[in-house]
């Protein structure tokens, strides 16, 4: 007969052991390598000390990667956040037409990025692709869009956008509903127009309901990987070299596995640090009772 | 209110459709013969899924995601469910500390145990196994979180009924937690499956043999190995493609309410 008070612990064991060995102690294991040489197969690992970081921080690929990924999340995460909010407040309503077009948005969500990133792979091929027909159509000459450095990033954050938007709109709704129904109710007696209510009432109340989704979006941006190695590979020209492509390519092309744990930890730092700020500016905004 | 409105519904499905084309209509090309593609025409055949089983292995891909994402949710649940039980019903020293240990997995980007995660592995063996692909995927903290709130919900004037008649702890968990938790573990399970079936970063670095690859491996790969933009084989791509996507497409279509509900109640404070 199992006591008691052991129970608990024996429930939590399986699960506190695969956090552990796969989360937590991985941690500082990067933190370990991130100050030794090896390149996965020499018999010796040498300290040395903070080299690997030298080596990072005068890279001139480590300074473009952060450059484009900060301009992916300056550029995408508004983007996303207002058409979501927009969408939202239209589709807030229970009724057949706004659960289909829910239904329809949300589902990129949920595929595979893979699949996605092919099939916009195909739309935005320079030959054969949907796009470039409808500009054939339309008499206007061909654009290489995943070959121009000045376009593949903006093709990137169409992607991701579309790919997320119905996943930040079904949030965004959970938080409209949240929303005492008094609020609009004085709106409207005061004579509010819809463009007003939507932004002195939707907007600052549904901010701090669901102040996590800036904060998820900025730390995805921070960690895309998938649609960069399927439809740029970071190319061309590091246009698109996302910090976890970087990461990737040192870490497991290069075998470089101090230089790659030394980024992994910048990266780290560099998002529990926006965690932080944005905790600090969260903390301020107004909450309502309800 | 425009309350089921016909025209408001068919507008709005026009909407989505279009919203969805670019996946839609690459089903749809899937589906045609060469010669009717680059003519401008619709003649439909299987032959670019037949290529994609035969030619390349995809009946294998399809099968070896079934495999990993299904170990991960069975294995992912169970744990989590048990952990979920604990924190939900017993007050016990360092509990909290876990539990928020727990919940700050979530904060904790993946990328950090990328690298560890590959030599803890590699040092044991089992890069190149299905064990490889499935361990790493197994802890998930959200489901853990989702499944303590719902928990917290059930009555514990249950349990206590339980206990009084001589039920063990197990027992509880096994004869009246787990079944009337079943839609919260319904909706997470689900949420763990889609997640698993998409993972693309741990299964390319943890898998080399060919024969190990997942739908989403084997789909980059057939999509990275022709030679030239102009030369690939955008018919079998996207045969190999919507069999990728069909079985989630699938599945979210039953049951998209139950994920949805899932998805916010984590989400909303």
């Amino acid at each position: 007969m199992m006591s008691r008070s052991l129970t608990p612990y024996v429930l939590v064991a399986p699960l506190m052991i695969f956090i552990a060995v796969f989360t937590y102690i991985p941690i500082f294991m990067s933190l370990d390598l991130s100050f030794r040489q090896w390149n996965f197969l020499s018999p010796e690992m040498p300290f040395v000390g903070l080299r690997n970081y030298e080596q990072l921080l005068s890279s001139s690929d480590l300074w473009n990667s952060l450059r484009v990924t900060a301009l992916f999340a300056v550029l995408s995460v508004p983007l996303r956040l207002a058409l979501a909010v927009f969408a939202a407040s239209y589709l807030v309503r229970e009724s057949a037409p706004s659960r289909i077009l829910r239904g329809a948005l949300f589902l990129p969500s949920v595929t595979s990025t893979v699949s996605i990133g092919v099939v916009f792979s195909w739309v935005f091929a320079t030959d054969y692709g949907m796009v470039n027909a409808v500009l054939a159509h339309l008499g206007l000459p061909k654009v290489q869009w995943l070959q121009d450095p000045h376009l593949a990033l903006w093709v990137l954050i169409f992607v991701n956008t579309w790919k997320q938007l119905g996943y930040d709109v079904v949030i965004y709704i959970a938080g409209l509903q949240a929303i005492p129904q008094d609020l609009y109710d004085a709106a409207a007696i005061d004579g509010g127009k819809r463009l007003q209510v939507f932004r002195r009432v939707t907007v600052p109340l549904v901010m701090p309901t669901t102040y996590f989704l800036p904060v998820i979006s900025v730390i995805e941006a921070f960690q895309v990987f998938t649609i960069v190695n399927v439809m740029t590979k970071g190319g061309p020209a590091g246009a698109t070299d996302m910090l976890v492509n970087l990461l990737f390519e040192i870490g497991f092309v290069l075998f470089d596995i101090g230089r790659g744990s030394a980024l992994a930890v910048l990266l780290f730092v560099l998002l529990a640090f926006l965690a932080f700020l944005k905790s600090m500016i969260v903390g301020r905004k107004v909450h309502y009772e309800s | 209110m425009n309350r089921d409105n016909p025209f408001l519904s068919a507008a709005a499905l026009l909407a989505g459709l279009l919203f969805l084309f670019p996946v839609l209509y690459s089903i749809w090309i899937s589906l045609q013969t060469v010669d009717a593609y680059y003519a401008g025409k619709a003649s439909f055949t299987l032959d670019n899924y037949l290529r994609a089983v035969t030619e390349f292995n995809f009946g294998r891909y399809l099968l070896n995601s079934l495999l990993v994402s299904g170990f991960v949710t069975l294995l992912g649940i169970s744990l989590a469910t048990m952990a979920a039980f604990a924190f939900a019903r017993f007050t016990f020293p360092g509990g909290n500390f876990l539990f928020g240990a727990t919940v700050a997995t979530l904060m904790i980007p993946s990328h950090i145990s990328l690298i560890p995660n590959y030599l803890t592995l590699a040092k044991v063996g089992l890069l190149d196994t299905y064990a490889g692909l499935i361990l790493p995927a197994v802890s998930n903290g959200f489901a853990a979180f989702f499944l303590r709130q719902y928990i917290r919900g059930i009555p514990r004037s249950l349990d206590e009924a339980a206990y009084m008649d001589g039920a063990t702890p197990l027992k509880v968990l096994w004869r009246i937690i787990v079944p009337l938790s079943r839609p919260a573990i319904a909706s997470m399970a689900l949420y763990v499956f889609m997640t698993e079936w998409n993972s693309y970063i741990w299964p390319l670095v943890a898998v080399g043999r060919e024969d190990l690859f997942t739908l989403q491996i084997g789909l980059a790969r057939l999509y990275r190995i022709n030679p030239g933009e102009g030369l690939i084989d955008w018919l079998l791509v996207m045969a190999a493609s919507t069999v990728t996507i069909l079985p989630v497409l699938l599945g979210f279509l039953l049951v998209e309410r139950h994920l949805v509900r899932g998805i916010t109640l984590g989400a909303v404070k």
